[in-house]
């Protein structure tokens, strides 16, 4: 078959590959329908993650038919269409069956790797490097899909495939971000960055009843989208963030902030140029502005849910969060939990994951379409992929 | 027995490199995972990154472990069902590598199942001591027991181990080692 492979540092070709192949009992292969590119791919594809391997298949976001499957196999059948979370749990350990599915006990396959990084080994995810497992990734006409019974959810007639495509990866870690923000009548929350996550947690922050959202963004097509579902948008070149936040919630701050940017934040002034020297140098691989900047707004003993993506951090203000009393909650995304309330969302309009899909190219052109993705250009805030 | 008292008698005069312990907890009651534990099957399942484990007939088992500079070393072991709550075993006279292992079964808090403890211990030949086992086998003692904890959990838990071998890569052949 023929599938996207990282070969280093921004050397991404789409080459022909073995076809996958049924390796456990529980396990499906799906014909890839639709596949997207994620912000958190930019950190395997600058580099920025260690122990990815040459020829490794990328791509974590995705949906597809179902198309083979092992003896174990229950819920799903051959034909199903359905959307598959980016980590893989087994439904059945202590952390998938207190919904922290992305913590999942048993699914990666090489925990000795993980666990000097860790601690504890974290669930397995499609292409994330093999410290997360290795598993292979879903940019490629076919992917093995391990634990179908609990990873694979039937997308319901009249749920475009666009729209399930996201439910995969962008939905529920934005939903996830706002359901840790615990939101009450009356609630402010900002949220730094307008892609994919972003976006998904500006519209699941509303559909969980906040007062008001905020986005905060440089690009203004994207603040343009945050603005058209009725979030305030914030440009950061041009306001001073946390005073406009100040001002945007009378003084008090917003209750919660939500960070969805991660290592590689874009900001402004000496922190920032600190922050890419040291990254540079490999003295430290994240900058972390708008996590700063999270930090100060947020009120005092209010929230700040971490959906962004981190890896180390030096000079990090913890007294903030200290002296302010504020409540940390981050995971990487417990999909599960959300899938079958995100497909009742996206069905009712009150979530619109397809329009994160504002560039679509075929399996063949990916190269491009990431290359495009990571410069932003026209526009781009998602590259849609069809094998 | 003490988890300390069964640590205390795996481990090896000299040298504690060559003894190592790992613990693990297993959603699961305790006679369950005993039941599994004790499976053929299961021991050549979770050894496998480390030896080719063969249940032989009268219930001893084969280990097979390829030496890290060629060749191989070979052992068979007795597994002993001392209680309960504990299994322990050891090799036979003329083993390459004599060594021995005792697991203890113990009741996780709350309904968190079972506590394994195991703890090896090796007594490599000519005197070699410490790292120097590392040198003899592909793996280092505290990745053969830890790693085969991890893949006995898996299989407890969902009756199947991990795995990503063979699958799509561009390169090695379409596995991704």
């Amino acid at each position: 078959m023929r599938a996207l492979c990282w070969n280093g540092v921004n050397d991404l070709r789409v080459e022909t590959v073995a076809d996958p192949e049924i390796l456990n009992p529980s396990d499906v292969i799906l014909k890839v329908r639709l596949s997207t590119t994620c912000g958190s791919d930019l950190h395997l594809i600058d580099g920025l993650i260690p122990t990815m391997r040459a020829g490794d298949v990328l791509g974590h976001e995705f949906m597809g038919e179902i198309v083979d499957v092992g003896a174990a196999v229950t819920k799903v059948a051959k034909g199903d269409r359905v959307v598959v979370p980016s980590f893989i749990s087994c439904g059945r350990c202590w952390y998938c069956q207190h919904d922290l599915y992305s913590l999942c006990d048993t699914s990666h396959p090489k925990p000795e790797l993980q666990e000097p990084l860790l601690g504890y080994p974290t669930a397995g995810i499609y292409a994330y490097s093999h410290a997360f497992g290795g598993y292979a990734g879903a940019h490629a006409q076919y992917v093995r899909v391990p634990f179908a019974n609990t990873d694979c959810f039937k997308v319901p007639d009249g749920v475009s495939d666009e729209t399930a495509l996201f439910i995969s990866d962008a939905a529920p870690t934005g939903f996830m971000g706002a359901d840790f923000c615990d939101i009450q009548p009356g609630d402010v929350i900002a949220v730094w960055g307008c892609g994919g996550v972003g976006l998904m947690a500006q519209q699941s922050a509303m559909v969980l009843g906040a007062e008001r959202v905020i986005a905060i963004d440089r690009y203004p097509e994207r603040l343009a989208q945050a603005e058209a579902f009725g979030a305030i948008p914030l440009d950061y070149t041009k306001v001073d963030v946390v005073e406009a936040l100040r001002e945007l919630t009378g003084g008090r701050g917003p209750d919660a902030c939500i960070d969805a940017v991660g290592m590689e934040a874009g900001g402004t002034g000496l922190q920032q140029a600190y922050d890419r020297v040291k990254q540079a140098l490999y003295m430290e691989t994240d900058r972390g502005t708008a996590l700063r900047q999270a930090m100060l707004a947020v009120r005092k003993g209010g929230i700040l849910s971490i959906l962004g993506v981190y890896g180390v951090m030096d000079k990090f203000p913890l007294g903030l969060l200290m002296n302010k009393g504020v409540t940390v909650r981050t995971a990487q995304q417990h999909g599960q939990a959300y899938v079958p309330r995100l497909l009742d969302h996206a069905q009712r309009g009150e979530l619109t994951p397809a329009s994160l899909a504002t560039h679509r190219f075929s399996l063949e052109d990916a190269p491009k379409g990431y290359d495009m993705f990571k410069h932003k250009e026209d526009g781009c805030l998602r590259a849609v992929f069809a094998p | 027995m003490s988890h300390a008292k069964a640590k205390a008698e795996a481990e090896p005069e000299a040298g504690v490199d060559t003894a190592t312990t790992a613990s693990m907890t297993v959603g699961k009651p305790i006679a369950e995972v005993r039941s599994l534990w004790l499976e053929p099957d299961t021991q050549s399942r979770i050894w496998s990154h480390f030896a080719t484990v063969r249940a032989l007939d009268d219930g001893t088992a084969e280990w097979t472990v390829p030496g890290l500079t060629g060749g191989e070393y070979r052992w068979r072991t007795a597994t002993v069902d001392e209680a309960p709550d504990r299994l322990r075993w050891s090799t036979h006279d003329g083993a390459d590598v004599p060594n021995a292992g005792v697991l203890t079964f113990r009741p996780a808090p709350g309904d968190r199942g079972t506590e394994l403890h195991l703890a090896v211990r090796f007594d490599p030949p000519g005197g070699v001591v410490g790292q120097a086992l590392a040198k003899l086998f592909h793996v280092a003692p505290r990745e053969i027991v830890r790693t085969a904890l991890y893949r006995f959990r898996a299989l407890a838990l969902t009756g199947e181990i991990p795995t990503t071998d063979p699958q799509p890569a561009a390169r090695h052949g379409g596995t991704d080692r």
